[in-house]
């Protein structure tokens, strides 16, 4: 997986993205940009989200009642609108989970026993 | 929850501000952070779209570009105020006129009436087409041997209508009765609103005398007082006490003031009436047993009546061909106005069709205008769709605007349908605005909104015609010129239809009016002073001849005469004759006794009413009761009767048993036929008695040479001085008579020419605007003509003659289309007839000079189309 330093940043997997905000947010509400910022931090720069797929991500867990939202002060004092994680959201991030954890423990025991050399 | 705009877009600042701030706090000069921060985030109007694209929904989405689109049509359409004006106008009475008619159609033909099981309550009725009489009614043998015997109606009532003098509220004045049996109201099923109604307690000779109050008369003429319940009233030589008010209801078959129980009418207890099977005046009304149907009645009616005549023979001549009819009494009330509302109904609807189809060429000529604007807007990429929306945007606007002045419009007009309606049908004397009229208005302009905005084609994306188009210069292409047309002609085809229906209504009218009644009409003032039918006492006879020579003594009058049928407004009230004999006339074999119409009247009776003697004399004072029986007959009579010779001296007699032993009466006399029963004469068999020798008769003539009105006063201060009780009414001269029993006709001809008068105008102006549109976008092709030598009078010719076409082949199709349409509607309906040569010839000349006065305008701005200035444009 040798890669060029600069070009290390990883590629969202489809359908990831919803979990990860859901994640993010289990510590509490957040803006649209800490959740950004928090992604990025948590995967130490691994991962960065792009704000063209974040903002329609939480539109969408909003509508799907996941999220819910509203207009704070940030504290860096600018008014921001913070999402929070519903009841529904909370049981939607255990079966995320799972569901992940599944598919990761699957693909690892195909990738595993049988060791390949490289690509 | 559905974020806004302004919303979405704070929310996308938040993260920038926040982002930049970020950055500064890393140390980065500020105006290079807000580089980095915009470059990292992307394309903002992206992201916020596909934001917004979470939360789309379609309906809502659509509703907001349309809110969008009327807000902007709002705005073009206020730079085309002449435009909005005219076509909220021609809508707003378009839509007005039906939302109206719709409102009186709905109460007078579909509401149920108030009496309780409307459905179950049949109105029986018995006819003799073969004496011409619509409605014999019964007599009360009959309604007896119906109640006997039928038993799929569980119970029948009767009503007889009989004029009474009413003494007890105000002037004394006749009145005009029900006299019913004590089922009437629970067959009708109608409730009091004050007292009680009448009952089987009430029936019969021994009861005593009560009235019910009908609720219009209580209210119109009481105020509504409630202290009329136990109030004493003196009806001719009985009393009666108020016991009650009845509900608001129909008044049917009569409008009556009130309605009494048959003691209260000394001549429902007579022998005549309670055994003559002949002695026919009484209406019947009956309700269906429970599980009957009306067919089961109808079967059963049908045969216990063909019994009757079989045991009857000689009450039902085989002549008269007497029937029977059952029909639920709802269809009976409606029937009057049923063809009259629906061709009305129908015409409000051609308007509409007139009117939208104007609306829609003014649309279309717009649209060509605005083609510019569309095809820049579908090279853009808008969807047809939208572009079908702004289009929609606009004739939402323009038919909201014409329902809201629709809706305003309807309010009086159901007023006046209603009025004229009446004429019809008293039902529509409680017509009623409600919220259905404002449904009506919107679901008609919602209809014709949608129907606007897919007239017009839309420019195609695939193949802009270049954006020279959006110069704004408007160029006709043939599609679009010949729907223009096609709504011009059929504007015209319709109109036309409706010109020629209205000129038949006219020209039936004028020729109603034109007809000669043998009466001098203007200079005879005929009024009501009503006498007890036969009374020949002294008394009597002295009252009429001293109030005829005090009259006659006044100032201006020729000649004063008693008779006891005020021509055409007495219509009917003899029922349709009597059969008589004549001394040394036999009939064919099997051929019947003729029926003549039986009148009295009083000596000089034919000079006052100005109808010439033929031959021999006129009555005379020495026609005594005690001398001589004598008759004057009408030419018909002698003609019939006596081909070969002269009537006078012979002998003649009724026949009909209502009349007793038949008594010979001399011909004394024969004058001219008049028809007093019908405004149009035909050939009328009268019989004319002496009034000494058959009683007094109740209606009087005066013969006057100045103002006939100018005599009310000075007649009613006589009749008073000789009698204080003695009603005297409805004063009005035989030509105010005639007008009167003509005013259905003449609201007819009024009402549908006043439908195709609007129709003429829309239609005018429609062919008007297509020409005018034509013009406009030519002036080029005109501009060029010019350039190359064509004279202004050529192309004035060929601008009037392509509305010439347009008239023509307009006027040809509504020929065509009105008259398959009077076929068709001849197979559903009775009486539809077409008109006549002149008024279809007259419409059409109306149409084609209205319709070259409309392309006069268009065509004289051709005839000056500036050439420079034409060649120009492009």
């Amino acid at each position: 997986m040798a890669k060029k330093p600069d070009d290390r940043r990883l590629e969202l997997l489809q359908g990831t993205l919803d979990m990860l905000i859901l994640r993010t947010l289990q510590w509490g509400p957040q803006h649209g940009h800490g959740i950004g910022q928090a992604i990025r931090a948590q995967s130490d720069d691994l991962l960065k989200v792009e704000t063209g797929s974040l903002y329609p991500a939480l539109h969408r867990l909003e509508k799907r009642g996941w999220l819910k939202s509203e207009w704070d002060v940030s504290e860096a004092n600018q008014r921001a609108k913070y999402y929070r994680l519903t009841a529904t959201g909370k049981t939607q991030l255990s079966r995320e989970r799972d569901r992940w954890s599944q598919l990761v423990n699957a693909i690892g025991r195909i990738m595993n026993p049988a060791p390949a050399g490289k690509e | 929850m559905r974020p806004d705009q302004n919303d979405l877009d704070e929310e996308i600042r938040g993260h920038l501000a926040l982002s930049v701030k970020e950055r500064i706090e890393r140390g980065e000069d500020p105006k290079a952070a807000r580089l980095a921060a915009l470059k990292e985030f992307g394309s903002v109007m992206l992201t916020r779209d596909s934001m917004r694209g979470v939360w789309r929904n379609r309906w809502l989405d659509m509703a907001e570009a349309l809110g969008q689109d009327i807000r902007v049509a709002l705005r073009s359409l206020w730079r085309a105020k002449g435009l909005v004006a005219t076509v909220v106008v021609t809508l707003g009475l378009g839509i007005g006129a039906n939302a109206a008619i719709f409102s009186v159609v709905r109460d007078v033909l579909l509401r149920p009436l108030v009496n309780r099981d409307e459905d179950r309550l049949i109105y029986i009725r018995q006819s003799a087409p073969g004496l011409g009489a619509e409605n014999t009614t019964f007599s009360v043998p009959e309604i007896a041997d119906f109640q006997s015997r039928v038993t799929t109606l569980s119970a029948f009532g009767d009503f007889s209508t009989i004029d009474f003098s009413m003494i007890g509220f105000g002037e004394p004045r006749m009145v005009k009765a029900g006299v019913v049996g004590g089922s009437f109201f629970d067959v009708m099923g109608l409730r009091p609103v004050l007292g009680r109604l009448l009952n089987a307690a009430d029936d019969g000779p021994d009861a005593a005398g009560v009235a019910v109050l009908t609720y219009r008369f209580w209210t119109a003429s009481l105020n509504g007082d409630p202290s009329v319940v136990g109030r004493t009233l003196r009806l001719g030589s009985r009393s009666a006490t108020v016991v009650g008010v009845l509900e608001p209801s129909v008044p049917y078959p009569a409008d009556t003031e009130i309605i009494a129980n048959v003691v209260t009418s000394p001549h429902h207890l007579g022998a005549t009436m309670v055994t003559g099977r002949t002695h026919r005046m009484t209406e019947l009304f009956g309700r269906l047993a429970p599980g009957a149907t009306l067919e089961a009645a109808r079967a059963e009616l049908a045969d216990v009546h063909a019994a009757m005549m079989r045991e009857h023979p000689e009450a039902y001549p085989a002549q008269a061909e007497m029937q029977l009819s059952a029909t639920p009494l709802r269809d009976q009330i409606t029937a009057p106005a049923r063809t009259i509302l629906l061709v009305l109904l129908a015409t409000a609807g051609v308007v509409f069709v007139i009117a939208c189809s104007n609306v829609a060429n003014l649309i279309l000529a717009r649209a060509v205008r605005r083609e510019g604007e569309l095809a820049v807007r579908a090279a853009l990429g808008a969807s047809s769709g939208a572009l079908r929306r702004t289009l929609l945007g606009e004739s939402l606007v323009l038919c909201g605007a014409g329902a809201v002045l629709g809706v305003l419009l309807a309010r009086p007009l159901v007023a006046v349908v209603a009025r004229y309606a009446a004429r019809f049908s008293v039902r529509a004397l409680d017509v009623t605005v409600d919220a259905s009229l404002l449904w009506v208005g919107a679901g008609l302009a919602a209809a014709a909104a949608v129907l606007l905005a897919y007239i017009p084609r839309l420019p195609s994306p695939q193949a802009p015609r270049g954006l020279g188009l959006a110069s704004g210069s408007a160029r006709l292409t043939p599609g679009t010129n010949r729907r223009l047309r096609v709504f011009a002609i059929s504007q015209i085809a319709l109109s036309f239809v409706l010109l020629a229906g209205a000129g038949m209504l006219v020209a039936a009218l004028i020729a109603l009016q034109a007809v000669n009644t043998g009466y001098n009409t203007r200079q005879v003032l005929a009024l009501d002073v009503p006498a007890a039918v036969g009374d020949v006492s002294v008394q009597a006879i002295d009252f009429y001849q001293e109030m005829v020579q005090r009259i006659g003594e006044l100032p201006g009058v020729e000649g004063v005469a008693v008779g006891t049928f005020v021509p055409w407004r007495d219509a009917g009230s003899f029922g349709p004759g009597f059969p008589f004999a004549v001394e040394g006339y036999t009939g064919a074999n099997g051929e019947e006794n003729p029926h003549a119409r039986l009148r009295i009247v009083s000596p000089g009776f034919f000079a006052v009413l100005g109808v010439p003697m033929v031959t021999g004399r006129d009555f005379t004072a020495e026609d005594r009761r005690e001398s001589e029986l004598v008759v004057i007959v009408s030419q018909s009579v002698a003609q019939r009767l006596f081909p070969n010779g002269n009537a006078v001296n012979r002998k003649l007699w009724w026949t009909d048993p209502l009349f007793g032993k038949p008594q010979p009466r001399r011909i004394v006399g024969v004058v001219t036929d008049v028809d007093d029963e019908n405004v149009v004469r035909g050939p009328a068999l009268t019989i004319y008695h002496p009034f000494q020798q058959m009683g007094v008769a109740g209606r009087l003539f005066v013969h006057t040479s100045g103002d006939p009105y100018a005599l009310v006063p000075p007649v009613r201060k006589i009749i008073r001085e000789l009698s204080p009780n003695q009603p005297v009414e409805r004063a009005a001269t035989l030509e105010d008579v005639r007008a009167e029993v003509l005013a259905p006709e003449r609201v007819n001809a009024f009402v549908f020419s006043g439908f195709a008068g609007v129709a003429l105008l829309i239609a005018v102006v429609g062919v008007s605007g297509v020409l005018a549109f034509s013009v406009s976008a030519r002036t080029r092709e005109f501009g060029v003509r010019v350039a190359i030598g064509s004279t202004p009078r050529r192309l004035l010719v060929s601008v009037l003659s392509e509305g010439a076409l347009i008239v023509a082949v307009g006027i040809v199709a509504g020929a065509g289309g009105g008259y398959a349409f009077a076929r068709l509607a001849a197979s559903y309906l009775e009486n539809v007839r077409l008109p006549g040569a002149l008024p279809i010839l007259g419409a059409a000349a109306i149409l084609a000079g209205a319709a070259v006065l409309a392309s006069l305008m268009p065509a004289a701005r051709a005839s000056r189309v500036d050439v420079l200035q034409a060649l120009r444009l492009e």
